[in-house]
């Protein structure tokens, strides 16, 4: 019994091992040759033992103004598309799940159908028009695609959750003579709080790293992060890898950061949902 | 009652439909007149009817990128879902530290596929990637991936793995840890083997969540673009390329917006047919296990 | 209700960074310039010109009251965005720089011709700058673009990596240059694995160099498809047996023009194909390993021609240009003049821009600065871009390199690819 125990424990441990592996060798190796000095990263064999330097972030720092415009850029879009997608995720995943009708599922349908249509098919189109609503190179048109193309799965994992509210809540407040909106913002709120948070977790991830459509409608102002780093990729005058990869650090940080704070709320926020699929 | 409760919730659910309707519905249906047409920059759009269906469906490059398409989707998708349960699964026995290693397993979520690419083209470099060298210090094969098709197909596979995996086990952790544990209690009375618990038990019950990871990882692997273009460029000699690099290739390269624009819904075509033949199966597997 | 207080305190937080952000942005300092001149470039052409007190243009700047704006991309999407922004009813953009292998008449035809004002408002000089680089922007007798920057290709080799070899001196013919690849490829005292030669193989001017080093071409600037199919054939068998011999790199078929910077810094290739202006970056102290023992010379011609046939260097230019749908031409036009001058080419020169000025060479504080200035004046006089611009172009050399592709990887043989691009570039030739 002991030895099939230990020999158990030992599997866990292997499997447990590989995972690690697996998820954090290649970021601890982007970590890891950000504090390289330049000629040491793509070195032949790979020297995993050096004195670690900041000299790259210093250099990213003061030659790539644009990659800190960038950060903030990113942050005011993930934060803008984050609070528009989750709120519409939320009206929508409420009326989904307390109502029913052949009008509403057809609605839902409808929702996970033109989620196939691929992003990149919409940008030929909208190029000219969004130009012509003088929205171009702002942090509103990014917002919006954003959020867009994230409340279909945002409104139906908002629907699962809400079925965890018993009725009884809001219809008590139905009675009271609240209003939808009423009942929304008071009862079901803050009730549905990890929901909420982790399709919030989901939009936050896809804002901050999204390139096409940022590489499409902006140009200065509303530059975005993925942006600023394709650029040091760009080849005409060759790749700084050591700037490249202490870029990549400091982008990385913050999400992963807020994945780290927020996995409680996405574990709890999922598994509530998940119980009725 | 109805009619008034349809009333007052037709507010709640219009900003979704507005965003969705003027960002891609409307935009969409111009695709659609664009893909009849024969345009590029400087030219105005004339109309040719179904020639560029035609062309793109004739295309022996256009076959071969849809067939490569479906092999990953496929592959990829399953195996993923595999490992995504077994690590749900192994989540759910008990682990020491296991908020660290949620936080591990989830980090790749995080990564911009841009920098995952050269990492990873890195990490896997035929002739000197730490990975590679390790391999053959090992006396194991090696991916060569830059010379055989095959090898850089298993390359990619392996790369949306990564990038995505998190996403599927989320939602496979989430379900198992919905399942009451007095479900396992009452197995283990009965005296169910492990295997057993999970096929009566878990496996049923994680059915609508493997639903939802496994529809929404096939509607994002069959748009699979970064991966493919950044790590192989469609190469060796356009062997691995996949439709949403031939679309890419047609509308941004070769600016040939009536054939992009045709490719398109030729891929949405193919992908809800995909889709939904496998939801198709796959609902009536699900019920019939739980029956 | 623990729930509620999280939620709300996110929430404020959330609003609270927005506006916190959109106030820093609105503080950030507004230009003083009275008009702003908007660029749509590279990255690299903004920096050539300088910043703060070594700005180029900052006499410019004051006498005109403009600021410049630049927005800048990788150099395909660059083209893509100019286009797409040329295409509407109206740009910001004043000026926009375009690659020499892009303007077909229909581009052509998004752009302001700018014979007129180089008539009313010359140019300093216009004759010093190279009349070849002038031609590939003049499209249908209209000229359309302003040279501004040139890239022509030289062969580069690693003195160190040579002399370990017992190699002392750089190859005079293609033949020697296949020959030293070959004995290159070996492991390094320093314990690396050295590859004698490393090419991309996503850009046509690679095979199209070693074409023209055996007298063929791929596309000739009158649009003759493939003039000499054997010479071809003479280039892709040499290609074939330098990847059959591992002197090109295994992963020879996913290779980047990025790895060839990389691989020779790390001493990982001893020869490679690249831009003259790259010579800054490969001996830079950062970045490389072997700094100042990289050198570059002109690539060198089959044996049978020398003598003969000079060889017939990759060249690529890039040209400013106005769309025609932009607001103030005047504005533009006042800033390509200023760009044009013989101040600012040689000062642009200086920062490691290949000069379109032919006086800009025999300059003393250039030859000074970049000593392979003379090889690549020297490169340039016979030099010709990849291909002429037509409407298919991007398919034909996308053709063409995969048909490249399966040769050099032995996946068919050298004959049968020759013959295929010829039958499948044909259709896409202009009429």
């Amino acid at each position: 019994m002991r030895t099939k125990r230990l020999s158990i424990g030992l599997g866990k441990t292997l499997a447990v091992a590989a995972l690690l592996f697996w998820s954090l060798f290649p970021i601890a190796f982007i970590v890891m040759s950000s504090l390289k000095p330049g000629q040491e990263i793509f070195a032949v064999p790979p020297a995993y033992l050096f004195t670690p330097t900041f000299e790259n972030y210093a250099s990213l720092w003061n030659r790539w103004g644009s990659f800190f415009d960038g950060l903030l850029n990113s942050t005011i879009v993930t934060a803008g598309a984050t609070a528009l997608a989750v709120s519409a995720s939320t009206c929508a995943g409420y009326v989904y799940s307390r109502n029913a009708g052949r009008f509403l599922n057809a609605s839902v349908v409808f929702l996970i159908v033109v989620r196939l249509i691929p992003p990149i098919v919409v940008t030929l189109p909208l190029f000219p028009i969004i130009n012509a609503m003088g929205l171009n190179d702002t942090h509103i048109v990014l917002i919006v695609l954003y959020a867009t193309f994230f409340v279909s799965l945002g409104a139906i994992l908002m629907r699962t959750f809400i079925d965890q509210i018993p009725r009884e809540l809001d219809e008590a407040a139905q009675i009271d003579g609240a209003k939808p909106l009423t009942i929304l913002l008071r009862v079901i709120v803050p009730l549905a709080a990890p929901g909420i948070l982790a399709v919030a977790v989901f939009v936050v991830v896809f804002s901050w790293n999204e390139f096409l459509f940022a590489f499409i409608f902006t140009a200065t102002k509303a530059k975005t992060t993925p942006l600023v780093i394709s650029e040091m990729i760009g080849s005409i005058d060759g790749v700084d890898w050591g700037i490249l990869f202490a870029a990549s650090t400091v982008q990385l940080a913050p999400v992963l950061l807020f994945v780290v704070l927020m996995n409680r709320y996405l574990v709890a926020g999922l598994t509530a949902g998940a119980t009725k699929g | 009652m109805r009619t008034k409760s349809l009333a007052q919730s037709l507010p709640l659910i219009a900003p979704v439909h507005m965003l969705i309707l003027s960002v891609i519905v409307i935009p969409s249906a111009f695709v659609v007149w664009l893909s009849v047409t024969k345009s590029t920059f400087g030219q105005d759009p004339s109309f040719v009817g179904l020639e560029n269906y035609i062309r793109v469906l004739s295309d022996p490059a256009f076959r071969r990128a849809l067939w490569n398409t479906i092999v990953i989707v496929v592959c990829a998708v399953h195996i993923e879902l595999a490992v995504g349960l077994l690590v749900a699964l192994l989540f759910a026995s008990g682990l020491w530290f296991r908020r660290f290693l949620l936080v591990a397993v989830l980090a790749p979520y995080a990564v911009s596929e841009v920098i995952a690419v050269v990492m990873w083209r890195f990490l896997f470099d035929p002739d000197a990637g730490p990975i590679t060298l390790a391999l053959k210090a090992l006396g194991l094969p090696i991916l060569d991936w830059s010379f055989e098709p095959t090898h850089a197909m298993v390359l990619i596979a392996l790369l949306t793995i990564w990038l995505h995996l998190p996403f599927t086990f989320i939602i496979l952790y989430a379900a198992r840890l919905a399942i009451p544990s007095d479900l396992y209690e009452a197995a283990r009375i009965d005296g169910a083997t492990p295997f057993q618990a999970f096929r009566r038990v878990t496996f049923p019950l994680l059915g609508p969540a493997v639903m939802v990871a496994l529809l929404f990882r096939y509607i994002f692997a069959f748009r699979i673009f970064s991966e493919v273009w950044l790590l192989t460029g469609g190469g060796p000699a356009r062997s691995t390329e996949v439709v949403a690099v031939y679309l890419y290739q047609e509308a941004f390269s070769y600016n040939a917006f009536g054939s992009a624009a045709a490719t398109a819904w030729i891929m949405v075509a193919a992908s809800l047919v995909l889709a939904s033949g496998y939801v198709f199966l796959l609902r009536k597997q699900v019920t019939g296990n739980a029956h | 209700m623990k729930n509620t207080s999280t939620l709300a305190l996110t929430r404020r937080r959330f609003l609270g960074t927005t506006m916190g952000a959109a106030a820093v942005l609105a503080s950030r300092p507004s230009w003083a310039a009275a008009k702003t001149l908007n660029v749509l470039s590279h990255k690299v052409h903004e920096t050539v010109l300088g910043t703060g007190e070594t700005d180029l243009l900052k006499n410019w700047k004051t006498a005109n009251d403009a600021a410049v704006t630049f927005t800048t991309f990788d150099s395909n999407p660059l083209q893509d965005r100019l286009f797409r922004e040329a295409s509407l009813s109206e740009t910001d953009y004043g000026v926009g720089f375009m690659v020499d292998n892009r303007p077909t008449a229909e581009i052509a035809s998004l752009f302001e011709p700018l014979d007129e004002k180089l008539k009313s408002d010359p140019i300093e000089d216009f004759a010093d700058i190279a009349p070849g680089l002038v031609q590939g922007m003049t499209i249908n007798r209209k000229l359309i673009g302003i040279p501004v920057r040139h890239a022509t290709q030289g062969l580069f080799y690693n003195e160190a990596l040579l002399e370990e070899a017992g190699i002392s001196a750089p190859p005079t013919t293609l033949e020697e240059l296949v020959e030293q690849a070959k004995k290159l490829t070996f492991t390094s005292k320093a314990g690396t694995p050295v590859t004698g030669m490393i090419l991309a193989s996503d850009l046509a001017v690679f095979p199209v160099m070693f074409a023209r080093a055996f007298g063929g071409d791929f596309i000739t600037k009158d649009f003759a498809l493939v003039p000499d199919p054997v010479a071809m054939e003479k280039a892709l068998e040499t290609l074939r047996a330098m990847f059959a011999a591992g002197a090109l790199p295994r992963s020879y078929a996913t290779t980047k023009n990025d790895d060839q910077v990389t691989w020779m810094q790390q001493g990982r290739a001893a020869f490679t194909v690249l831009p003259f202006a790259r010579f800054a970056q490969l001996n830079n102290p950062d970045q490389s390993k072997y700094p100042g023992k990289i050198k570059a010379i002109e690539f060198p011609v089959s044996a049978a021609l020398v003598g003969k046939t000079p060889m017939a260097s990759v060249t690529e230019a890039w040209a400013m240009v106005i769309p025609k749908n932009t607001k103030d031409k005047a504005l533009a036009w006042s800033f390509i003049k200023e760009v044009s001058s013989k101040r600012v080419t040689l000062g642009m020169a200086l920062n490691g821009n290949g000069p379109v000025r032919v006086s800009t060479y025999a300059d003393p504080a250039l030859i000074q600065k970049s000593p392979v200035a003379a090889v690549e004046a020297k490169a340039l006089a016979t030099a010709r871009a990849t291909f002429p611009p037509f409407p298919e172009a991007a398919r034909a050399q996308a053709t063409m390199l995969e048909e490249v592709q399966l040769a050099v990887l032995g996946r068919k043989p050298v004959k049968e690819a020759v013959a295929a691009i010829i039958q499948r570039v044909k259709p896409l030739m202009p009429a």
